[in-house]
């Protein structure tokens, strides 16, 4: 596997403002502009090293916690009117988003394994374009990692949107899809309900 | 926690029913009349010669007129700035004072858009910590530094305007009446003053309407000019003499006839006795306040400040002018249709101003990171800390 080069800082999600080996925090560049969950995210931690990681959580609250949001709009004034109405709701509001480690890049390899070292605090948090994608998710291996995943959503939740997603973005006909869920299949053979529940909620012909 | 509040439920039930005496009624109806009938020649004449010490609004021709909510402005920027401040604490080995000003300016219209931001500005060293000549030296502290960060906010919204689109509005928290200065030295008044005016002068220069909001406001200034309005000494032909008339109750027996009036505030008048309409603003009345006499050093009248209460919705809230606004309807219009717009979106309280102090407040953590910020540069000059037992005993709390 070989991953592309990095791109720079023009096209990105949003900026490391949490990290740790599991995974990082990021805040949105734009309020309410966020990954998809389960989206393949990618941040440089140095020039020879890149970590991947899974968009897990996104949320969308004020920046000092201490400062509840409260109802701004009204019959006459509602969704995008509220925000024309407030400007500085820009300001105090933030998006951010959750991820969780799912590989790297070293040298121009890929591995499937947590990075050697957390993503820096303020770097920046760029998308996967469709060969990172087709590169990264190659291998299946992965996935046995997110199914571990304990955080606000529900590993079996957050592995049916990564594929998902993984899916709509690489168009295959549905052939990186099928060999996602034999993993699956191979993963979860001792807990066959979750399983059925999770490829369910998968199906390409019931979306 | 250290309050014990079982201690003092029961005072507390009894002040909270002192509060609302059933006795009271007749008292507001005779405020309510005098207010009805208030005539502007009548209060001159009462005046002319009076001895009291109330502070009362200047006399003019008419009191009680209201109006209501002019029409609304598709378009508008307002700027808005509050400040906080670290004092120089003798617990503390380095000596400064930080004042940190919030920033906020926003534009409604077809492009909205928001500009937030603080500025911190850090005072050390001898002459900034002092105030006046080397002979006579007065430390910066809590209460003389009040006037201080009023100028500095001023001098901060006239920069942020500067480039505004119109028609815009500079909102400040509370008075633009410096009352600290009617009891600090005159070196306070030369420190600060000079700075205020200039602001001042700025927003008249450029025609960009200044106005303070208080919210609560505390003020008895109307009130007060009703005890004048019901006084009984004119009609006996006597001038008005407090002093002489309270001195009657103990040796008379006497009652003074404005004793009638209840001790409530403006703020409960336009609220309860002659409650103004959402929205509806009461007549501008002239602050006489002897303070004011300061910022007419030139002659003009443009920087006495002048005042309105106005329903906002939630409350009787009151905005402070400047004269030159006050002379120009429009400009009052705008302003009045500004402030209660903001309060409107800010939900009882102006929205730029909400953000302004969000801005300016200085957390425990952020005294905290200011505090390590010196110690490690300190420390780069080989310098280190030591601290009084006093703040040991806060910083690191033990049982």
């Amino acid at each position: 596997m070989v991953a592309s080069s990095n791109r720079s800082g023009a096209l990105r999600h949003g900026e490391v403002i949490e990290t740790s080996t599991v995974g990082f925090l990021a805040e949105s560049d734009r309020l309410h502009h966020l990954p998809q969950l389960g989206e393949l995210v990618q941040a440089r931690i140095d020039d020879d090293l890149t970590a991947y990681a899974v968009v897990s959580f996104g949320e969308t609250s004020g920046i000092d916690p201490g400062r509840r949001a409260v109802r701004r709009g009204s019959p006459d004034s509602a969704d995008n009117d509220v925000y024309a109405r407030h400007p500085e709701l820009d300001h105090v509001l933030r998006t951010i988003f959750r991820t969780a480690a799912v590989g790297y890049a070293q040298d121009g390899r890929i591995r499937h394994a947590l990075p050697p070292v957390p993503v820096p605090l303020h770097f920046g948090v760029q998308p996967c374009d469709e060969d990172d994608v087709r590169a990264f998710c190659e291998r299946t291996d992965y996935l046995a990692s997110l199914l571990a995943y304990r955080g606000e959503v529900a590993a079996e939740q957050l592995v049916a949107a990564h594929l998902r997603w993984v899916d709509a973005t690489l168009d295959d006909d549905h052939e990186w899809l099928g060999r996602a869920c034999r993993t699956l299949a191979r993963l979860m053979k001792r807990d066959y309900d979750r399983l059925v529940i999770l490829l369910e909620s998968i199906d390409p012909d019931n979306s | 926690m250290t309050l014990d509040l079982a201690r003092i439920a029961g005072q507390i039930a009894a002040m909270v029913a002192d509060l609302h005496p059933d006795d009271q009624r007749e008292r507001f109806a005779a405020l309510e009349h005098t207010w009805e009938t208030i005539d502007g020649a009548d209060i001159r004449s009462r005046l002319d010669g009076a001895k009291h010490s109330f502070l009362l609004p200047a006399p003019q021709d008419s009191y009680n007129e209201r109006h209501p909510l002019p029409a609304p402005r598709e378009a508008y920027c307002v700027a808005a700035t509050d400040g906080s401040f670290i004092l120089p604490s003798r617990h503390n080995p380095a000596r400064y004072y930080l004042l940190n000003t919030g920033l906020v300016r926003l534009e409604y219209g077809p492009e909205p858009r928001a500009l937030l931001d603080s500025e911190p500005i850090l005072k050390f060293g001898e002459d900034e910590l002092m105030i006046g000549s080397p002979v006579h030296r007065i430390p910066v502290n809590g209460t003389n530094i009040g006037p201080k960060r009023a100028a500095e906010e001023l001098r901060a919204a006239a920069n942020l305007l500067a480039d505004a689109p119109e028609p815009a509005l500079a909102l400040q928290d509370g008075t633009l009446i410096l009352w600290a200065l009617e009891t600090l030295p005159e070196p306070v008044a030369a420190w600060t003053l000079p700075g205020f005016l200039e602001a001042m002068a700025w927003f008249r220069d450029y025609q960009i309407p200044l106005a303070s909001y208080v919210s609560a406001p505390g003020t008895r200034e109307i009130v007060n000019l009703m005890r004048i309005a019901i006084c009984d000494y004119p009609p006996a032909g006597k001038k008005i003499n407090c002093d002489e008339c309270r001195g009657r109750i103990l040796s008379e027996g006497h009652s003074p006839a404005c004793d009638i009036i209840p001790e409530v505030t403006d703020r409960f008048f336009f609220e309860s006795i002659e409650p103004l309409e959402p929205g509806e603003r009461s007549a501008i009345f002239q602050s006489t306040s002897q303070i004011l006499d300061r910022y007419c050093a030139d002659g003009s009248t443009d920087f006495r400040i002048d005042y309105f209460y106005l329903n906002v919705g939630l409350e009787i809230g009151r905005v402070e002018i400047p004269h030159w606004v006050s002379k120009q309807p429009e400009l009052v219009d705008f302003v009045h249709w500004a402030v209660y717009d903001q309060c409107e979106r800010g939900r009882g309280y102006p929205v730029a101003l909400q953000e302004a102090h969000e801005l300016a407040v200085l957390s425990t953590a952020d005294r905290l990171v200011m505090e390590i910020a010196i110690e490690r540069e300190l420390a780069r000059h080989g310098i280190v800390l030591t601290y009084t037992g006093k703040d040991g005993s806060k910083r690191g709390r033990f049982v």
